[in-house]
This record gives structure tokens, C-alpha cells and sequence, in this order.
């Protein structure tokens, strides 16, 4: 679905940025990116999306229009203010029936009632939920999504993880996941690539191989935790 | 409050509470500013009949009142305030149609703002009823040269805060056009235009102030018609409540047409979060 091959993208003269990224994702698989911040994990999907076309190395799709393959959600949502939040998820279909299925997906992510409302009477947690429903209902053929939830408290995220699991359920959208939170990545990804340093690198890829939905207190996904953190201990160079 | 704040608003109760409120604050700001306008007045209406104005300077405000009243009778005032409205109207109308579109051009293509906005800028630097002479001997006293001062007057502010809009557009919100392969016209109408529309809304009402003022500054340099003439008709006949009236008329249309403005910026910009939207 989706070939990486030694991309790298350096800012300011090579300190920063990343570095030598081969990555492949199978169709419907669920990759997570996990890494500090700061090492080019938000330039890592820049550039995958298109957005950022200053790179070197090779990106294929398995898709006949690469341009339209990928869906981003930001690290911010994003919204236009001046649009209501289902002319906002509505937002760049181009697509008339698959405006008839954004009433659904407003009540998918529990924001049924608010149709109407600007982005300015939105929490933040309600604001991310539109950008999900967003992203989600142009279909793109693989999803990238950065730090999703890093804003939310945890009860909002737990609930918009829940509800990133029942989308994958029923679409099975090819999915890289960037985040800097271990649970995270452990409850939602298939396999998570573990990124440091500045550039940013590669560091090491574990499969995580329980199926979904997961329980969030598994014995399993806490010793690969502990994996993980060693992994990331800084004082180890 | 519960733990699912998010999803308990009610927003239907709490608008209608809030329009109530919002009358009778509108109600009592009325009231409190009015208070010093009408004392002024009595005070004017008591100096001017007592004598201690000269009446021929400063006439009363009724004897004010009472002529606009005989000249509206007598049909006389109709074709001056028509005549200005016509000036005001199609100056501000030519004025940001190409405020709109230079500034949108300049706003979004870097090349054509390096090309004109230069010389634009330069232009705006010429206090604009300089340019009244010039116009007079282009395109003579007719009705042309002052719907041209007038449009001239109302260009710039158009021009600058539409341009200014454009340029503090979050380049975040561009991005998920770019996201959606956005073509340029795409990009202009569905992201850039209606992002900048706040900013153009302030530079169309500081235009339409400016255009009023232009049109009094066009109208006593030369007309044989309008509110402007006839302050200066005023003024060579010694006829003060001529002045005064005309002045009342100015202030009367010119807020009528800012408040106009006004409800459409309000209407329009619904979804801006500032204070005036608060609740
Ligand atoms: N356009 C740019 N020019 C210069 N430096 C940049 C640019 N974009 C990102 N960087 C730098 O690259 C580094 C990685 O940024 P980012 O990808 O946002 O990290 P992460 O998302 O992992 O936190 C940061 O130090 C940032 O300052
Ligand atoms: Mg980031």
C-alpha cells in the first residue's frame, strides 16, 4: 500500500528533521510512530501527504492517483471557523452521496445536535472529534494522523480511541499513526516504529500482536511497554 | 456541572436569555448617551432665542429643523440628498469592485503584489482630494469626476485591509485545501476569500466613511446639485440653517449607511469568536 524507501527530510543544516526512513505499510494495517518530540515525526507525514515536497529518497502508493491516496488529520483541528461543524466535516467532498453519509458520521463521533454550530462554541475535545469525522469521510486510501489526541483529557481520548478502532473495524483504512503516547500506540497499532534523535531515525519496529479491541490493563502490552521505554531511555545513546 | 459537560449545552435557552438582556442593555446605553446630546440642544435652542448667540451665525435648532422641513415640502431637498446618494453609492460601488479585485490578486499572487503594490502604495501617500484638480481636468465637472473621487476615496481602505487580510491568513488552513487538491480558484473562494472577509468588511466600512467624506469634499469644490452645494449656497447667501441642515443630513445618511454595513459585518460574521459574539 505504501512503500518508504530512505526518505529524509533535513532542516537547519542537519539538526533537525529526519533521516533514512524505509517504511512499508501493508493494506489496512495500523502503524504507530512513536518518538520524542522533536524528531521530525510531524515533518515525517509533511512529507508523505505531500505537503512538504523538499525531501530525498522514494515514496511509492499502490494507488493510481497518489495525490488523492492520503487523508491527513493534524496535530491541531484545524477547522474553518467561519463553517458549521457538518459544512466543516463536509468540507473538500467532492462527492454528493458521500455528503449524505456526514449526518452519520456526526453521530459516529457523538456530535449529534451541534450540526449547526460554529467551531467557536466547540470545546476542544469536540473540535478534534470534527477533524476526525473530516478525515474520515473523504475515505482516503491511507490515514495519517498526527498526535490525534495529545490535546484531550483522557476520557475524551479513551472514547476517540474507542472510536478510531470501530471506524478501522468497518473501513480497514491503511492507517500511520504518529503519537508520543505508549498506550497509545500499544492499544490501537498493529506495529510501532520507535524514532530518536535529531534527525530523527529509525531506532528499532515492534509488532504488536494481540487482537482488537484490546483490554487497556493487558499484561502483554505493559511488558512491551517496558520495552519501549527502555527502548527510549535517554541516558542510553 | 457533570463530568459531560461537552455534550449538556443547551444553546436554545440560553440565546433567548441573552437577547432579552441584550435589549435592555441596548435600551439604557440609549437613554445614558443621550442624556448630554439633548441637554446641548436645550441649551443651544435657549442661547440662540435669548440672544446670546447671534441668530445669523447659529440659528436654533428648530428654525434648523424648520427649513430641511419647508425644503423637503416644497420638494426642493429631494433632488440634492438624491443627487448625493447617487455619488456616494456607485463611487463606493466602482471603488471596491477594483479594491476587490487588485487586492485579491495582490493578496494571493506574490508576483502581482510585487508588480502593483508598490505603486499603490506610492499612490496612497498623495492625500486624495489633491487629486480633485486632475480629475476636474480630465473628465470635466460632470457627474464622472466625483464618482471617481468618490471611489478613489473609497478604494484604499478597501484595497489595504483586504490585501492585509489575505497576507494573516493561517497558512494552517491553506494546508487542508492543499490536503483536498484545491485548485488556485478553489483555494480564492472556499478558503482565502471567506478567511479574509472580517478584514475586508472593516477596510468596506472605513471606505464608505471615506467616501462620504469625499463627496462633501467633490461637492463644494464644484456641483450645482447635492447636500455639499448646498452648504456652500449656504454659506454665500448667509443662511447658517442651510449649513447646519446639511451637516444634520450628512451625519443622518452617513450613519444610516455605516449601520447598514454594520447589521451585514454582524449577520455575516456570526462565526467569529470575539467579544461582541460572546454570550
Ligand atoms: N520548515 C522548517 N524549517 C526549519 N525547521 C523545521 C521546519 N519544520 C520543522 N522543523 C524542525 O524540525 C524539527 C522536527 O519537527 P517536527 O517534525 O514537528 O517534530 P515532532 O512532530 O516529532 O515533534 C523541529 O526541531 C523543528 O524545529
Ligand atoms: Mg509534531
Amino acid at each position: 500500500m505504501l512503500t518508504v524507501n530512505r526518505v529524509s527530510r533535513i532542516f537547519q543544516e542537519g539538526k533537525a528533521g529526519f533521516r533514512n526512513v524505509d517504511l512499508s505499510l501493508k493494506k489496512g494495517e495500523v502503524v504507530g510512530v512513536l518518538g520524542t518530540s522533536g524528531c521530525g515525526k510531524s515533518t515525517l507525514l509533511r512529507v508523505l501527504s505531500g505537503l512538504d515536497a523538499g525531501f530525498e529518497g522514494d515514496i511509492q502508493t499502490g494507488s493510481d492517483r497518489p495525490e488523492e491516496a492520503f487523508g491527513m488529520m493534524f496535530q491541531e483541528p484545524r477547522l474553518m471557523p467561519w463553517l458549521t461543524v457538518e459544512e466543516n466535516i463536509s468540507f473538500g467532498v467532492k462527492d454528493k452521496s458521500r455528503k449524505a453519509q456526514a449526518q452519520e458520521l456526526i453521530e459516529t463521533v457523538g456530535l449529534a445536535g451541534f450540526e449547526r454550530h460554529y467551531p467557536k462554541d466547540l470545546s476542544g475535545g469536540m473540535a478534534q472529534r470534527v477533524a476526525i469525522a473530516r478525515s474520515l469521510l473523504n475515505r482516503p486510501e491511507i490515514l495519517l494522523l498526527d498526535e490525534p489526541f495529545s490535546a484531550l483529557d483522557a476520557f475524551t481520548k479513551m472514547q476517540l480511541q474507542d472510536l478510531l478502532l470501530s471506524i478501522w473495524e468497518k473501513h480497514h483504512t491503511t492507517t500511520l499513526l504518529v503519537t508520543h503516547d505508549i498506550d497509545e500506540a500499544l492499544y490501537l497499532c498493529d506495529r510501532i516504529v520507535i524514532m530518536r534523535g535529531q534527525p530523527g531515525q529509525i531506532e528499532s519496529e515492534l509488532f504488536v500482536n494481540r487482537p482488537k479491541p484490546r483490554k487497556r490493563g493487558d499484561v502483554h502490552l505493559a511488558q512491551l511497554k517496558d520495552e519501549i521505554l527502555s527502548e527510549l531511555d535517554f541516558t542510553k545513546r | 456541572m457533570s463530568s459531560r459537560t461537552e455534550t449538556a449545552v443547551t444553546p436554545s435557552v440560553k440565546e433567548k436569555k441573552n437577547k432579552k438582556t441584550t435589549l435592555r442593555t441596548w435600551n439604557s446605553n440609549l437613554l445614558l448617551g443621550s442624556v448630554i446630546p439633548v441637554l446641548l440642544l436645550v441649551v443651544w435652542e435657549y442661547a440662540s432665542r435669548a440672544g446670546w448667540v447671534a441668530s445669523h451665525l447659529l440659528p436654533a435648532p428648530t428654525t434648523v429643523i424648520e427649513e430641511i422641513t419647508t425644503m423637503a415640502q416644497e420638494g426642493e431637498l429631494w433632488g440634492h440628498i438624491g443627487i448625493t446618494l447617487y455619488r456616494v453609492f456607485f463611487g463606493f460601488l466602482a471603488g471596491s469592485a477594483v479594491a476587490v479585485v487588485l487586492g485579491a490578486a495582490t493578496g494571493y499572487n506574490k508576483t502581482i503584489h510585487r508588480l502593483l503594490d508598490p505603486m499603490l502604495q506610492a499612490l496612497r501617500a498623495i492625500p486624495s482630494l489633491a487629486w480633485v484638480p486632475l480629475f476636474v481636468l480630465w473628465i470635466g465637472i460632470g457627474e464622472a469626476s466625483k464618482v471617481t473621487l468618490v471611489a478613489v476615496g473609497v478604494f484604499f481602505p478597501v484595497y489595504l485591509n483586504l490585501t492585509s487580510g489575505i497576507q494573516g491568513i493561517d497558512r494552517k488552513l491553506i494546508e487542508v485545501g492543499r490536503m483536498y487538491n484545491f485548485t488556485s480558484l478553489q483555494q480564492i473562494r472556499r478558503i482565502i476569500l471567506p478567511a479574509a472577509l472580517p478584514s475586508f468588511l472593516v477596510g468596506i466600512r472605513s471606505g464608505l466613511s471615506l467616501g462620504w467624506m469625499f463627496v462633501v469634499a467633490a461637492e463644494l469644490l464644484g456641483a450645482s446639485q447635492g447636500l455639499g452645494y448646498l452648504m456652500v449656497f449656504g454659506q454665500n447667501t448667509s443662511a447658517p440653517e442651510l449649513v447646519i441642515g446639511s451637516i444634520i443630513l450628512f451625519a443622518i445618511f452617513g450613519k444610516l449607511t455605516d449601520e447598514i454595513l454594520k447589521r451585514i459585518e454582524k449577520r455575516t460574521l456570526r462565526w467569529q469568536d470575539n467579544v461582541e459574539n460572546a454570550s
